[in-house]
């Protein structure tokens, strides 16, 4: 186990525990700063996956972004810190008995699968090949995310009017 | 191929009747019943020169009129008659304005629609008479339920919305398993003939080809269907709803022609279709035929209902008409053809009776009546005259049909055992009591019910609906080779169609 | 590096139809800012750009290509007869459904919101439109998230009832699980095959394989994603809710277009990422990795059988045909179970009929819920004989969803069998026979409501407008011209079997 594996793990560590804190805990403020520990793990692991590019997008967009709007809207809102967002029904048993077997049986497919690797040396910088892909190969695709993105804005303002 | 039209005239005159009807004002009741009594007389009269025109020498189709209509699976437009079908298009030309004439009174709302649908609904018996391609029957087939769907439904009695889904769900069920071997039938001539067809005349020298197992289900599959329709013992509960529930046309309609639809399905499909298939299962239909005639007879001696009683009565009669078939000799099948016509006149006259007696008296109790006799003489015999031809009285329809048939089962090769015609035998003399027993306690005896006091006899157009049924009643009684003529070189074509494969696996 | 996207700009033609759609989705907002008052005018460009799209998506009926393909790949999105004909029910059920908003008086209500209405509609069609012809994986994801998230919107639209809330956030929750299975399965294909283009995927798993594990659960995780687009069971349990409280054009939408797309996507992936040879007869040699025909059968019974029986007890009619939708997605799955071209034939068979009388059975549900403000089947008692064009229509409709002659419904139901019996799979033909049955049931039900029941003194009379006659009519006479002379559109289906490179 060298230093990467340590790193890895340390990362992998806060990004599950966080996240299965968000889901638990029982007040609403919590759980969003619980999340932004989450956001900090997985931009962590793109860093050592040697994707800087998107590491970076990870911890300006989501924890520099949505998660303060996030926390501006909870508190903002009267009240919304004492709701109960817990549910009455919760069959913790029958879906911890499914969850487990499901992740079991994907723990064993992803372990046992040989995946494609390419031998290659990481690039130094991914931003300018990413610019490339998108603005080349993916043209289409980028562009009609910005349809995606137009649509989701109208769609937004539709669901907030009166 | 010289096309000729007057099938298709025969379809076509209702068909526009029909729609012609949607545009007359609905308030003008007696134009509507008019104009649709007139319509389904041209009907007749059409059938009447197709009849005249019939070359009785020739067992084969007649009249025929091909028109290519969905060339990809080679389905077209093609209609005919021989012997067997022009029979019971007869039947149901003949039957058609009766009713309408029956239900004048009877029917005094929606009488637009009623009359749409009942020219609707000739379209559909002719159409399924007529088709010389499976899958031209089988839109006539399906398309058919839908009038009557509505006829039961619509003009039908207190439990009429049980009994018109009943109806139309277990035939519709018996259809389905039908299509999937009509299409199975076709798959398997598009590999043997090289090309997919729904032709009747093709296929019929395809279908002995099929090997056995195959054509075992194929035959079960037809049989069904068709047996559900007849009723064939155990399939029959939906009839006695629905003839209850039915208007007085519905009922004569349904008797008279719809079940028969059923058994000329096994006569024109399911023997000759598949010959090795039916000789063998010959011997269990025609047990689950006499257990229907002891059945239906027995059931329909206990019955309060004047309308149960003839429907049960239906269940035995038919039961012959399957045992004739089956027997698969000339007199037997002779029989049978004869039998369907005779079961639609008298069965037929008998729900117009019914119906009559039960628009004045609002009932069918038969323990509300008694001594109806002495008040209303003329309806009195006419009830007689209908149930003795039910019975089977000699000189009367009935006894030349059953007779053939018991002849025939007695004779025949296929089943092999003389206890069919035993037991059928036994049929007989159930009916005679369940209906002579029936005509006793309507009849005779003290006048229980004072509301009886004031009946009123048959009316002049009741009569004129009833004559010609009498008529013909007589009729094959006393000369039934007019008509025994007409199908014969038919029924041996199919008996030679059903023998040839069986005698060569004899060999 | 050098940028090069002339390969684009070259390419320009073969997208015509997105094309337009997108400058439409612009127009609409620029109209919708500029011209606040006269909102009759959306529903007028938006009918005349989707006229536009139909003569370029005709175009494609004679293309056979791929397109935007980037130096040394295969190509985004394939161009050919069969993506063609999917893109003309989309279309034409967007027509029919525009048509339909005009009269809704559910859309009348918000009509403020217009504008946002008619550009979700056109985010929707233009999704669906990518979704059909997309060739890669990730093209068919965000493809897939438009057409989701302008629906997710469009079935709250209304806002006037909670109904129609829980509607928008059962369908949001659903869609976004189902969606994140989907891209999760996407991600191991590629991790395996390290492409995201199913022609290339196709051409990298041909060497002789096993049975491989992970491959099947990744096409199981896709499926999961494309299932809950068809409504295919286990996939369905929004559809019920989200059908009933949707408002009634969206609903109708939903049970066409998008599962149109649905579906195109479904064939689309199946054949060609795991094509091995096509035989002589049509029939598909598929790569021995995951069993497709056995998965689906399995999915399609289940589908036809929960949808019938839980169509029995409904009384809702928008929750029946929400079953009745479950159940047909269940038939049009046994085409594809075939793995023929003649099993291809009969589901664009199907689609094209399915398209008119399904249409058709929601524009009567809308015009009378339009008038007495329920869906429910006891408000329907006694109609047949106060207002008979819209009642004679849904009973025909109604027949035809059935699939008794003589309407199109039964020559739907007739190419399935003869596609299923042609492959032998007889026991599967009469499972899904009985299920006809059972379907007549319900559909009966209706029939009963309208015609057997007798009309009480405070039955409505229900007018219909000129132009709703023509709409009605517009659906109705196909469906029974169809029925009796099919051949066109058998003609028409036969072109449209053609999927590129088989």
């Amino acid at each position: 186990m060298n230093i990467y594996d340590a790193i890895f793990y340390l990362f992998a560590v806060v990004t599950g525990l966080s996240a299965f804190f968000v889901v638990t805990t029982r007040n609403i403020v919590y759980a969003a700063f619980f999340l932004l520990f989450t956001f900090f793990g997985v931009a962590g692991i793109y860093v050592l996956l040697g994707a800087d590019f998107i590491a970076i997008v990870q911890l300006i967009i989501y924890v520099g972004g949505i998660l303060i709007l996030l926390l501006f809207g909870v508190m903002l809102t009267n009240k919304i810190t004492s709701v109960q967002i817990k549910t009455g029904t919760l069959q913790i048993v029958p879906a911890a008995v499914g969850v487990g077997l499901f992740a079991g049986f994907l723990i064993a497919v992803l372990t046992y699968t040989e995946w494609k690797t390419v031998d290659t040396a990481l690039p130094l910088t991914t931003t300018e090949f990413l610019g490339v892909m998108l603005l080349q190969e993916y043209l289409v695709v980028f562009e009609l995310l910005g349809i995606l993105l137009l649509i989701a804005l109208i769609g937004a303002a539709s669901i907030a009017r009166r | 191929m010289e096309n000729n039209y007057l099938i298709p005239y025969l379809l076509l005159a209702p068909f526009i009747g029909g729609v012609l009807v949607l545009f007359i004002n609905k308030n003008k009741e007696n134009l509507i019943r008019y104009f649709g009594l007139a319509v389904s007389l041209i009907v007749f009269i059409i059938s009447l020169i197709i009849y005249f025109d019939f070359d009785n020498a020739d067992g084969g189709f007649q009249f025929l009129y091909r028109f290519s209509w969905i060339e990809n699976l080679n389905i077209s437009f093609y209609v005919g008659v021989d012997g067997l079908s022009l029979l019971l298009v007869l039947l149901t030309t003949f039957l058609t304005p009766l009713t309408l004439l029956s239900s004048w009174s009877s029917i005094d709302k929606k009488v637009k629609e009623f009359t749409f649908f009942m020219l609707m609904l000739e379209l559909g018996m002719l159409g399924v008479f007529v088709s010389l391609d499976m899958f031209l029957f089988y839109i006539f087939w399906e398309a058919m339920l839908i009038p009557m769907y509505f006829i039961i439904g619509i003009w039908g009695g207190k439990q009429r919305i049980y009994a018109s889904i009943k109806f139309f769900i277990y035939t519709m069920f018996g259809s389905l398993l039908m299509l999937v071997a009509i299409i199975w039938l076709a798959v398997y001539a598009s590999s043997s003939l090289g090309y997919f067809t729904t032709d009747l005349v093709e296929l019929y020298k395809v279908g002995p080809t099929v090997p056995k197992t195959i054509q075992n289900y194929m035959f079960l599959a037809f049989a069904f269907s068709f047996a559900i329709k007849v009723p064939l013992f155990p399939l029959h509960t939906w009839l006695p709803d629905a003839h209850v529930e039915a208007p007085t046309a519905g009922s004569v309609i349904l008797a008279g022609v719809l079940l028969k639809m059923g058994t000329y399905g096994l006569l024109r499909f399911c023997l000759p279709l598949f010959p090795q298939s039916s000789i063998s299962f010959a011997p269990a239909i025609s047990v689950l035929a006499v257990i229907g005639i002891i059945y239906g007879a027995l059931v329909a001696m206990v019955q309060k209902d004047m309308k149960k009683l003839v429907a049960y009565s239906s269940v035995a009669h038919l039961g012959f008409v399957v045992l004739g078939i089956f027997a698969m000799n000339l007199e037997a099948v002779q029989g049978a053809v004869i039998q369907m016509i005779n079961h639609g006149l008298s069965t037929g006259a008998l729900f117009i009776l019914v119906g009559v007696i039960y628009e004045r008296t609002h009932t069918r109790e038969i323990s509300e009546y008694g001594g109806i006799a002495k008040i209303v003489p003329i309806y009195a015999f006419a009830l007689l005259f209908a149930s003795l031809s039910s019975v089977g009285l000699p000189g009367l329809n009935g006894f030349i049909g059953e007779f053939l048939i018991l002849l025939g089962s007695f004779k025949s090769t296929v089943l092999n055992n003389i206890w069919f015609t035993v037991f059928a035998a036994s049929g007989v003399i159930f009916a005679a009591v369940y209906l002579l027993w029936m005509y006793q306690r309507v009849a005779f005896g003290e006048v229980k019910n004072p509301m009886m006091n004031e009946l009123k006899d048959m009316t002049k157009r009741e009569m004129l609906v009833l004559l010609p049924i009498f008529v013909f009643i007589v009729w094959i009684g006393i000369y039934p080779s007019t008509f025994l003529k007409v199908s014969e070189k038919t029924v041996r074509n199919i008996l030679e169609q059903v023998e040839t494969p069986h005698k060569a696996e004899l060999k | 590096m050098e940028l090069s996207i002339n390969y684009i700009l070259n390419e320009l033609n073969f997208i015509k139809p997105e094309l337009v759609i997108s400058i439409s989705i612009v127009l609409i907002v620029f109209t919708d800012l500029i011209f606040d008052k006269r909102k009759q005018i959306l529903p007028v460009i938006s009918l005349i750009s989707l006229l536009i799209t139909g003569y370029f998506v005709i175009e494609q009926f004679g293309m056979n290509t791929f397109a935007i393909a980037p130096a040394g790949s295969k190509g985004m999105l394939a161009v050919d007869p069969f993506g063609a004909f999917f893109k003309m029910v989309v279309l034409f059920a967007s027509f029919i459904i525009i048509l339909f908003s005009i009269n809704s008086s559910e859309i009348k209500l918000s009509s403020d919101r217009h504008g946002e209405y008619y550009t979700l509609i056109f985010g929707m069609i233009l999704g669906m439109l990518f979704v059909i012809s997309a060739a890669d994986l990730i093209l068919i994801y965000i493809s897939l998230e438009l057409l989701s998230l302008s629906s997710y919107v469009l079935a709250g639209f209304t806002k006037q009832s909670l109904r129609n809330s829980e509607a928008s956030l059962k369908y949001l929750i659903y869609g976004g699980v189902s969606s994140g299975i989907m891209l999760f399965g996407i991600s191991i294909i590629y991790g395996i095959t390290g492409s995201t283009n199913l022609y290339e995927i196709n051409s990298l798993i041909q060497a002789p394989q096993l049975p491989n594990i992970t491959f099947i659960l990744a096409s199981i995780l896709i499926f999961t994603g494309i299932g809950f687009k068809i409504s295919a069971a286990p996939f369905h349990f929004w559809t019920p809710d989200v059908y009933e409280g949707a408002p009634i054009p969206i609903t109708a939408y939903l049970s066409i277009a998008s599962k149109a797309a649905g579906f195109a996507l479904l064939i689309r992936f199946v054949k060609v990422t795991f094509i091995q040879s096509i035989n002589t007869e049509g029939y598909w040699q598929l790569l021995n990795i995951i069993d497709w025909k056995t998965f689906v059968v399995l999915i399609s019974i289940l589908s036809m059988t929960l949808g019938n029986f839980a169509a029995l007890w409904q009384n809702n009619l928008k929750r029946l045909l929400a079953y009745s939708s479950i159940a047909h997605a269940g038939y049009l799955l046994l085409g594809l179970a075939v793995l023929s071209n003649q099993g291809l034939l009969a589901i664009i068979i199907y689609f094209a009929i399915y398209a008119f009388m399904n249409l058709g059975a929601f524009l009567i549900v809308m015009l009378i819920a339009n008038k007495t403000g329920s869906e429910d089947m006891d408000d329907y008692n006694g109609l047949g004989f106060t207002s008979p064009l819209l009642s004679v229509s849904l009973a025909i409709f109604f027949i035809s969803l059935t699939g008794l002659p003589p309407t199109a419904g039964f020559i739907a139901k007739l190419y399935l069998f003869i596609a299923l019996i042609d492959a032998e799979m007889i026991t599967v033909a009469v499972i899904a026979l009985l299920n006809t049955v059972v379907s007549l049931y319900y559909y009966v039900r209706v029939l009963k409501h309208l015609y057997l029941v007798k009309a009480e003194p405070d039955t409505p009379i229900i007018g219909v407008s000129a132009l709703n006659t023509v709409l009605i009519l517009m659906l109705l006479i196909p469906t029974l011209v169809f029925g009796i002379y099919f051949t066109p559109i058998v003609d028409f289906a036969k072109v449209s079997v053609s999927l590129l490179g088989f």
